[in-house]
């Protein structure tokens, strides 16, 4: 019954302070609507990086030498390693039909060889990349890995060696910048918000200072401005929602589509984004009306 | 009702508010607070509302000590106290019959008493067929009545005015005295500031006289002088 009341009031104050309103709306659809966009970019690099990142595999070749049980042997010891996430194992003849595949039209050359000189090999991929080098210097002194003799390092275990340690250093930086950039925007949309209720909430302090006098309490006078903030914020995100949604399915048709090798369409959790768009400025407007008004119940 | 024991109030930095003002009001008394302006009346007035606290001394209203009072109960407090100020303090976007409901919202009153209580009060107060205009379209004296309408609407131990009639022309303000009369007629305890000289002599009430924060005169059935 209560509720009611402080429902009323505060869609009264919307309608009777509508300027104030609109201008809140608005912030707080800006504000949404950019972070919005910050966290599109943000996602779609976050999926190129770890494409990237999950393309760092550790390739251990094999000797000829070596016989069917030591291989398996071999790989049973590699998928016991917690930090593994894959093995695959390349057979000699695998190994020579991708060879062929990758020489496509040029074929001919393979018949110059005798048999096949092709090593078999294990490919194991990491939960981590991180680790990458730490595991493959494990392989580096295993008697059944084909290195050359006195190669440093062993060049029987292929990881990419400085490339990967470059490709997850800058991946990193990206993704701490990333965030970083993220974090940024949602300091920037709250102080913008808190700033535009605080005005509206400023022209209306006389009103608040009747009200105390009159013997309301502070949660009295507090339910209404905070009910308005959630009624500004559920309507200024909405529409941020919608225009960052438009935004992403226009990035994926017109630019993700054309450019697969690099993003793939589903990079964007759209739910997830909504309700977190939703939900923010939700909290943005309630929040910066129950601050905003601290001031003003100190008489 | 009321009892302030060597109250002084000193503004930031060292503005004298009120200095060492020990006075007794007793429940139902009808009293006057005159003095020039800056003398202090409105100073003790929000005192007693526990607007801010004094500097020196203890406030007592309705037998409770105004310094031991928590924060959160300085509402509950007001609530007994109806108050008029000289600028109405009208809640701009309500009607007339919204601002007298506001003070019974504030205490939880349900509804169907609203409904009842407000166009009881209002008639009182002659406002009966204003009930729904907005405070900017009523006249001065209009909207003092509402002030008072909703001061009183509560049935407060207490009434306190801060120069009610101070923007009102003669007749108008004979009508806001008029009510508070009555008021006080009912049991109510009133404290009353005000600038108008015609009006206290009239009366023969009380007169507390401030100057420059001290209270230099305080007699019965008195005169404004
Ligand atoms: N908030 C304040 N800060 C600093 N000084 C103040 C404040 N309020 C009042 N004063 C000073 O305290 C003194 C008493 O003021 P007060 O308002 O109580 O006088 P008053 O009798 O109500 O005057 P008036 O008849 O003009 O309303 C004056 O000197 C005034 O300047
Ligand atoms: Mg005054």
């Amino acid at each position: 019954m209560k509720f009611r009341f402080f429902l009323s009031e505060a869609m009264n104050s919307l309608v009777r302070n509508w300027v104030m309103s609109v201008a809140a709306m608005v912030t707080i659809l800006v504000s949404m609507f950019v972070l919005g966009l910050g966290l599109i970019i943000f996602f779609n690099f976050q999926d190129v990086i770890s494409d990237l990142r999950n393309k760092l595999e550790i390739e251990v070749y094999i000797k000829s030498t070596a016989s069917q049980e030591e291989i398996d042997a071999l790989g049973d010891e590699i998928r016991a390693m917690p930090e593994v996430k894959r093995v695959y194992f390349v057979s000699k003849e695998e190994a020579l039909e991708r060879l062929r595949k990758s020489l496509k039209g040029n074929e001919d050359v393979l018949d110059a060889l005798s048999g096949n000189p092709l090593p078999p090999s294990y490919e194991i991929t990491l939960k981590d990349p991180a680790q990458i080098e730490e595991v493959a210097s494990r392989f580096f002194d295993n008697p059944l890995v084909d290195n050359t003799p006195g190669s440093d390092p062993p060049d029987g275990v292929k990881y990419g060696g400085e490339t990967s340690k470059r490709v997850l250093r800058v991946t990193t930086i990206f993704l701490i910048g990333g965030a970083g950039f993220v974090v940024l925007l949602v300091l920037a949309s709250v102080l913008l918000v808190s700033n535009t209720i605080r005005l509206s909430i400023f022209a209306r302090r006389r009103e608040v200072e009747i009200m105390r006098l009159v013997g309301a309490t502070n949660w009295f006078i507090r339910w209404p401005f905070v009910i308005e903030g959630v009624v500004t914020g559920i309507a200024g995100a909405a529409g941020a929602t919608i225009l960052v949604l438009l935004t992403n399915k226009f990035l994926v048709d017109k630019v993700i589509k054309n450019m697969t090798f690099l993003f793939s369409a589903g990079a964007v959790p759209v739910f997830k984004l909504t309700l977190f768009l939703i939900l923010s400025g939700t909290l943005l407007g309630a929040l910066g009306s129950a601050l905003a008004l601290r001031r003003f119940l100190k008489i | 009702m009321i009892t302030f024991d060597h109250v002084s109030k000193i503004y930031e930095p060292d503005i004298v508010g009120l200095e060492d003002v020990s006075v007794h009001i007793e429940r139902g008394e009808f009293a006057f607070l005159v003095g020039h302006s800056g003398s202090g009346k409105s100073t003790f007035i929000r005192l007693l509302l526990k607007e801010f606290e004094p500097t020196e001394g203890t406030i007592t209203v309705a037998g409770r000590n105004l310094q031991r009072m928590r924060r959160s109960t300085i509402p509950y407090h007001r609530r007994n106290i109806g108050c008029v100020f000289q600028d109405f303090k009208l809640l701009p976007n309500k009607n007339v019959a919204e601002n007298v409901a506001y003070a019974l919202r504030v205490t939880g009153q349900p509804g169907r008493v609203i409904r009842r209580k407000v166009p009881e009060i209002l008639q009182l107060v002659g406002l009966g067929d204003k009930m729904y205009k907005m405070p900017d379209e009523l006249s001065a004296g209009e909207q003092q009545r509402v002030s008072v309408a909703r001061a009183f609407v509560n049935h407060p131990s207490l009434l306190v005015a801060d120069e009610p009639t101070g923007n009102l022309d003669p007749d108008t303000s004979v009508g806001i005295m008029q009510l508070l009369y009555r008021i006080n007629r009912a049991g109510t305890t009133v404290l009353m500031a005000t600038h108008d000289r015609e009006m206290v002599d009239k009366m023969r009430k009380r007169v507390i006289a401030l100057k420059d924060g001290r209270v230099v005169r305080d007699e019965d059935k008195g005169l404004y002088r």
